[in-house]
C-alpha cells in the first residue's frame, strides 16, 4: 500500500493544527505511521483511499476528523472553453479520456516531487500499473487548443521526456526506459494512443511518456491534465482526486469539453442511507442527526431526513464508496473505534473439531508415544527433492507452480518423507538417535489429502525398527494391513515393504537406500515409513464439516 | 550423621583410627580393585573424612636397543675397544657400528681424527650415560641422554596415599554398620524376603541425571492447537478444505475484482488447472459488474468466467468460510479453520511463501460490529494478550473493517490479523441474509511473538534441539535453574 510523505510544515499549515496532535490522531483514522523524521512523516494509507495520497488530501480529511472544518468541501469549476476530441479509432485500444485545466498553480521543487508521488500512487492504486488509467500533467502555456486524442501510426515521432532527439513511438517502446517498462500495454495494437494540440505538436504518448514540450517546471503556472484509460469511472476518479488536491492547494479548476461533455464537474453524488440499517450493523445506538454529524466530520454532506433516513452527499474524490456499508464504516471511524464497547453476541452454538484434525492429532499422539519428535516442513518443494533424490519416478499428479519464485519451491509436495529427510540433513550435527515424524497435507492433482511420514536415524536404524513402529501405528489406528515386497527405489532392495490395505498399496517402509542418504548428505543409516491416511477406516474425506 | 555407602564405610574401617595406606593395600584387604578404592577415597575426600595425597614417580625402562647396549656396551665403547693404536678412518668405517659410534667417540673426546687417521686419546672414562644404562631404575643424570637416543623410555606413575582425617576418626569411633549392601533390587530378593536383610545401596541423589528427550509434538503445532481449543471452547465448529482452489472461491466469491493487484501472478501462485464454476456464478458476475441486487455500484468493467476457473494455491483460508456459508446460508453459523496459505513472496526471516492462517466467522441474525470486537477481544485475551485495541482497517471483502492490535511489552502495539463484516456484495449472491463477522490471523506472526523467534523459517525447518528443549507446558527454563 502506498506510503505518502507528509511534510510537517505544509501539513500543519493546511490542517491548522500541530504535528503532535496530528500524529496522535492519524492511527485512529486508519493510517499506519511508518516512520517520523525531523521535517516529515511517512504514512501508509489504505489501497481504497487514493484521495489520501497527497498532503492536501490528507489535510482535508484530517480537518474533518479533528473537527476543524467539517462537511462537504465544494470545488467551483469554470468553463475553460478548451475542447478535446477523441478519435473513435481508440475504441478498442484505450477509449476513455478525462481532462481539466488547472490555473494559478505555484510549484516549487518539493511540490513537483510530491505531485509526481501522487501520480505514481494513483497509477498503482487506481490505474493498476497504468493499464486501467494513466495520468499526464502538462504545462498548458506552450500548446494551442483544441487538443486531440488520436490513434496514431507507430512511426509518428516526437521528443519524449528526458530525451533531446525526436523518436518514433516504436523506438520509444524499445529504447526509452518508460517505454520498455510499459510497452506491454500498447505494443500489440496496430496504432498507439497519442495526444496532440491544434498544431499537431505532441503532448503525450499515453500510457507511456509525455513530450519534452510540456514539461512541468517551477516556472509553470497553468496545467493541462489528461487521464486516459480503459475504465471511464477510474479515469474520472483520477481527474477528481488530482483536481481537488490542486484546489486545496489554492489553484482554480476549469473544465474542458470532451466530445460535447464538460469535464470535470467535481460535484458530489447522493445516497440515502437507512439509520436503522446503519445502527444495526454497527451495534451503536445513534440518531439520524448523530449519524449525519459523524458523516460531516468525514467530509460528507449529510442531513437527517424523516425518521429513518440520512441524505448523504459523497465528495467526488471518494472512489471507495460503492455501497451503503462503506458509509456506515465512516460513521464508525468518526464515532471512534476506541469508543465502541465490545460485546459477545447471544449466538449459542456447540463447537466441534473436524474429523481430519482428530485423525491427525491421533497420529501425533501415537507417534510421540513411540518417542518420535514432530516436524512441520514446508509443503512447497521441488521435483529434485521429491523424486530425483529419492530415485523415484515423477508422480504424474504433481502440481507445478506456473510462476515459481525460487528453484527450491516449484511444486506442492505429493509426499512428506522427502521433506523429512531434508530435516535430517539440517540436523546432522545434533545428537542421535533422531526419530522424527511429520503429518499433514499433500496434494495430488487438485486434491488435498493427508499422510504421515517417519524417519529414524542412528547407527542401528533398520527395517525391524520401522516395521515395529509401522505396526504400532497401524494397530492404534485400527488399520489392518499386509506387507508385501516393495519395489520403491528409495529403499534398499530386500529391506523394504509395501503396506497393503485391502490389497491396495497405502504406504511403504524400510531402510533408505545409501544413494538416497548420500543425496541428502546423510552418513548414518535411516529407516523410514510413509502412510497414506486415506487408508484409515472411516477417513473423513474432503467434506469441510463433520 | 552422614550417609556413607557401604564401600566408603569399609574403606574407612580399613584405614582405622589415624591410619594411612596405599590403595593397593586397601584393595587387597577389601578384596576389590585399586580403581574402586581410589573412587571411594575421592568420595570420602569430598566429605572431609579422608585425604588422598598424590605423588608422581618417574619410572625408566630400557628399550630393546638399550638392553642390548647394557649387555655389550654402547656402540662407541664397543668400537673404541676394537681400535689398537691409530687406524684409517676408511677402514674403521667398514665396522657396522661405525655410523653411530664414530660421531659419539669424537664428541666424547675419546678419539681425534686427523688426515683420515683415527687415534684414541686414551681418555675414555665411563660416562653418566653408561652408568644410567646399567642402573636405569635410578634415573641418574645420564638418563636424559639415553631418552634422547631412544635407548630408554620414561613412565610417569601416580601413587596415592590415603589418610584418614580427624573427622574420619571421629566418625569411626561412633561405630560403623558394615551390613552388606546390594545395588539392585532383584525379583529374587523380593520374593525370597531377603530384601529385609540386605541393605540397598544409597544413591547420591544430588548427581545430575542423564538427559533424555520425550517424543513430542512440534512447539508450533502446540500453539496452533491452543488456538483450536480456544475456538472450540467458544463454540466454533472446525472446517477443513483443499489447498488448491479455483480463483472463483479464492477471489471472485469474495468480491475481489479481477484486476486487483493481489490477483496478479507476482503475488499469487497460479496453476495450469481449471475448475468448472458452481451453479449460481452468474450472480457473482453480476455483483462484480454492477452490484447485483445490493446497493453497490459494483466494480464496473467486465468479469471473465475463464479467469475465475483458474486454480491457485489458496492465498487465505477465507475461501473455506465462503464455501461453507454458500452451503449453509441459514443462521447461526460459527466456524473456523487453520491451514497453510500461499503468497508469492521471496523467503527472508519475516516472509515465507507459505504460512498458517487462522480464520473464524460468525453469522447470525442481529450480530453486529460490536460483537465482532467482542469475539476478537475474547480470543486475544485467551491467547494471553490482556490489552487489545481496534483501529480502522481495509480488506477488500469486509466493510466495516478493523485491525486488532495487542500490546506487547517492549514492542508496543502490534497488529495481529484483520477482521470485518463480509460485504453485502460477498454474501448476497449466496443468499446469506445476515451479517457475517469474519476475522483472519497470520499465525506465524503470533508464533514469533509467543516463542520469541526472530526467523520464521525456524518453524518449518526446525533445529531438532530446539524442538527437544521447548517445554510442553509453560515457558522455557534453563536446566539447573
Amino acid at each position: 500500500m502506498p506510503v505518502i510523505t507528509l511534510p510537517y510544515r505544509y501539513l500543519e499549515e493546511l490542517v491548522g493544527s500541530d504535528r503532535a496532535t496530528i500524529l496522535a490522531r492519524l492511527p485512529m483514522f486508519g493510517a499506519d505511521i511508518e516512520r517520523t523524521e525531523n521535517d516529515h512523516a511517512d504514512v501508509e494509507f489504505f489501497a481504497n483511499r487514493p484521495d489520501l495520497y497527497s498532503t492536501e488530501g490528507v489535510a482535508r480529511a484530517l480537518r474533518g476528523f479533528m473537527g476543524i472544518e467539517t462537511g462537504l468541501p465544494t470545488y467551483p469549476v469554470k468553463r475553460s472553453g478548451i475542447t478535446f476530441t477523441v478519435d473513435p479509432g481508440l475504441k478498442n485500444i484505450r477509449p476513455y479520456l478525462g481532462s481539466a485545466v488547472i490555473r494559478n498553480v505555484s510549484l516549487d521543487e518539493e511540490s513537483i516531487v510530491s505531485l509526481m508521488g501522487l501520480q505514481e500512487a494513483l497509477h498503482w492504486a487506481v490505474g493498476r500499473g497504468r493499464g486501467k488509467v494513466a495520468i499526464g500533467i502538462h504545462n498548458l502555456d506552450p500548446i494551442i487548443p483544441p487538443f486531440h486524442y488520436l490513434a496514431a501510426d507507430p512511426s509518428r515521432s516526437f521528443i519524449p521526456l528526458d530525451f533531446t532527439r525526436p523518436m518514433t513511438l516504436r523506438e520509444i517502446l524499445e529504447e526509452h526506459p518508460k517505454g520498455r517498462e510499459y510497452a506491454h500495454l500498447v505494443k500489440d495494437f496496430p496504432r498507439y494512443p497519442l495526444i496532440v494540440d491544434a498544431h499537431n505538436q505532441v503532448l503525450s504518448f499515453p500510457p507511456i511518456i509525455n513530450g519534452e514540450l510540456t514539461r512541468v517546471t517551477t516556472a509553470t503556472r497553468n496545467l493541462l491534465l489528461d487521464t486516459t484509460g480503459t475504465d471511464l469511472r477510474a479515469v474520472m476518479t483520477a481527474v477528481n482526486i488530482i483536481c481537488t488536491a490542486f484546489a486545496e492547494a489554492g489553484a482554480t479548476i476549469e473544465s474542458v469539453t470532451i466530445d460535447d461533455v464538460e469535464v470535470p464537474s467535481l460535484a458530489p453524488s447522493t445516497r440515502r442511507i437507512s439509520t436503522a440499517a446503519c445502527t444495526n450493523l454497527l451495534g451503536l445506538s445513534l440518531t439520524g442527526e448523530e449519524i449525519a454529524s459523524h458523516l460531516r466530520s468525514m467530509r460528507y454532506g449529510a442531513t437527517a431526513s424523516g425518521t429513518d433516513e440520512v441524505v448523504v452527499q459523497i465528495p467526488c474524490y471518494r472512489a471507495d464508496i460503492m455501497h451503503d456499508w462503506d458509509i456506515y464504516e465512516d460513521v464508525a471511524i468518526a464515532y471512534g473505534y476506541e469508543r465502541i464497547v465490545p460485546a459477545l453476541p447471544p449466538t449459542s452454538t456447540i463447537g466441534s473439531e473436524h474429523p481430519v484434525s482428530r485423525l491427525l492429532n491421533a497420529v501425533r499422539s501415537i507417534m510421540t508415544g513411540l518417542g518420535s519428535l514432530e516436524m512441520m516442513p514446508f509443503t512447497l518443494t521441488n521435483e529434485r527433492v521429491l523424486f530425483t533424490s529419492l530415485q523415484r519416478e515423477r508422480d504424474p499428479g504433481v502440481l507445478p507452480l506456473m510462476h515459481p519464485i525460487s528453484e527450491e519451491h516449484t511444486v506442492v509436495r505429493t509426499a512428506i518423507l522427502p521433506l523429512l529427510l531434508e530435516e535430517l540433513t539440517l540436523n546432522v550435527h545434533r545428537a542421535l538417535p533422531q526419530r522424527l515424524f511429520a503429518v499433514g497435507d499433500v496434494v495430488e492433482e487438485c486434491v488435498t489429502h493427508q499422510t504421515v511420514a517417519a524417519v529414524s536415524m542412528h547407527s542401528e536404524a533398520n527395517f525391524s525398527e520401522l516395521y515395529a513402529t509401522m505396526d504400532a501405528l497401524c494397530r492404534d489406528l485400527s488399520l489392518s494391513y499386509q506387507v508385501a515386497v516393495s519395489e520403491d527405489p528409495a529403499f534398499i532392495e530386500g529391506r523394504r515393504g509395501d503396506i497393503l490395505v485391502n490389497g491396495k498399496r497405502a504406504g511403504v517402509f524400510g531402510e533408505i537406500h545409501p544413494s538416497v542418504l548420500l543425496a541428502f548428505g546423510l552418513e548414518q543409516p535411516v529407516a523410514a515409513l510413509e502412510l497414506d491416511l486415506r487408508a484409515v477406516p472411516g477417513y473423513p474425506g474432503r467434506q469441510d464439516t463433520p | 550423621m552422614m550417609d556413607l555407602t557401604l564401600n566408603e564405610k569399609r574403606l574407612l574401617s580399613v584405614l582405622g583410627s589415624g591410619g594411612r595406606s596405599s590403595p593397593e593395600e586397601c584393595a587387597s584387604r577389601l578384596g576389590t580393585t585399586v580403581d574402586a578404592v581410589i573412587q571411594h577415597a575421592h568420595l570420602l575426600h569430598e566429605r572431609g573424612l579422608a585425604v588422598m595425597d598424590t605423588a608422581i614417580e618417574h619410572h625408566y625402562h630400557l628399550t630393546p636397543e638399550g638392553k642390548e647396549y647394557a649387555a655389550k656396551g654402547l656402540p662407541e665403547r664397543q668400537l673404541l675397544e676394537s681400535i689398537k693404536g691409530s687406524v684409517e678412518l676408511a677402514t674403521l668405517s667398514r665396522n657396522p657400528l661405525a655410523p653411530i659410534a664414530i660421531g659419539w667417540m669424537k664428541r666424547k673426546g675419546w678419539v681425534t681424527i686427523q688426515k683420515g687417521m683415527v687415534t684414541p686419546t686414551g681418555k675414555a672414562p665411563r660416562g653418566e650415560d653408561e652408568e644410567a644404562l646399567l642402573h636405569p631404575e635410578q634415573g641418574g643424570p645420564g638418563m636424559p641422554q639415553l631418552l634422547k637416543r631412544g635407548l630408554a623410555t620414561e613412565e610417569m606413575v601416580t601413587t596415592y596415599t590415603i589418610a584418614i582425617t580427624r573427622e574420619g576418626t571421629t566418625y569411626l569411633s561412633g561405630g560403623v554398620d558394615l551390613t552388606e549392601e546390594v545395588g539392585t533390587l532383584t525379583r529374587d530378593l523380593i520374593v525370597s524376603g531377603r530384601w529385609r536383610e540386605v541393605k540397598l545401596r544409597r544413591y547420591r541423589v544430588e548427581t545430575l541425571p542423564r538427559r533424555v528427550f520425550t517424543g513430542k509434538s512440534h512447539p508450533y503445532h502446540r500453539l496452533l492447537d491452543e488456538m483450536r481449543q480456544i475456538l472450540l471452547h467458544m463454540g466454533f465448529t472446525e472446517i477443513y478444505g483443499d489447498i488448491v482452489q479455483s480463483s472463483y472461491w479464492n477471489f471472485d466469491a469474495l468480491f475481489q475484482p479481477q484486476d486487483h493487484p493481489a490477483r496478479e501472478m507476482q503475488d499469487t501462485f497460479y496453476l495450469d488447472r481449471f475448475q468448472p464454476l458452481p451453479s449460481g456464478w452468474e450472480k457473482v458476475q453480476e455483483t462484480h459488474i454492477c452490484g447485483g441486487t445490493t446497493s453497490s455500484t459494483g466494480w464496473g468493467g467486465t468479469w471473465s468466467p475463464r479467469k475465475a476457473e483458474q486454480c491457485v494455491l489458496r492465498t487465505h483460508t477465507t475461501c473455506h468460510s465462503i464455501q461453507h456459508l454458500a452451503r449453509h446460508p441459514d443462521p447461526p453459523v460459527k466456524v473456523f479453520t487453520i491451514g497453510r496459505v500461499y503468497r508469492r513472496e521471496a523467503i527472508d526471516p519475516t516472509h515465507l511463501p507459505e504460512f498458517e492462517q487462522l480464520e473464524g466467522i460468525v453469522m447470525d441474525e442481529g450480530v453486529n460490529f460490536r460483537h465482532l470486537l467482542g469475539f476478537l477481544k475474547e480470543f486475544y485475551e485467551r491467547m494471553g494478550f490482556a490489552n487489545v485495541r481496534f483501529r480502522p482497517g481495509y480488506f477488500p471483502y469486509t466493510e466495516p473493517s478493523v485491525e486488532p492490535e495487542v500490546w506487547v511489552k517492549g514492542l508496543g502495539w502490534v497488529e495481529l490479523g484483520g477482521a470485518g463484516i463480509f460485504r453485502e456484495e460477498v454474501t448476497e449472491p449466496f443468499g446469506i441474509r445476515h451479517p457475517v463477522l469474519a476475522w483472519g490471523l497470520g499465525v506465524s506472526r503470533l508464533a514469533m511473538l509467543k516463542m520469541g523467534l526472530h526467523d520464521l523459517r525456524q518453524l518449518y525447518r526446525s533445529d531438532v534441539d530446539w524442538v527437544r528443549e521447548v517445554p510442553v507446558y509453560g515457558s522455557p527454563r534453563k536446566g539447573g535453574d
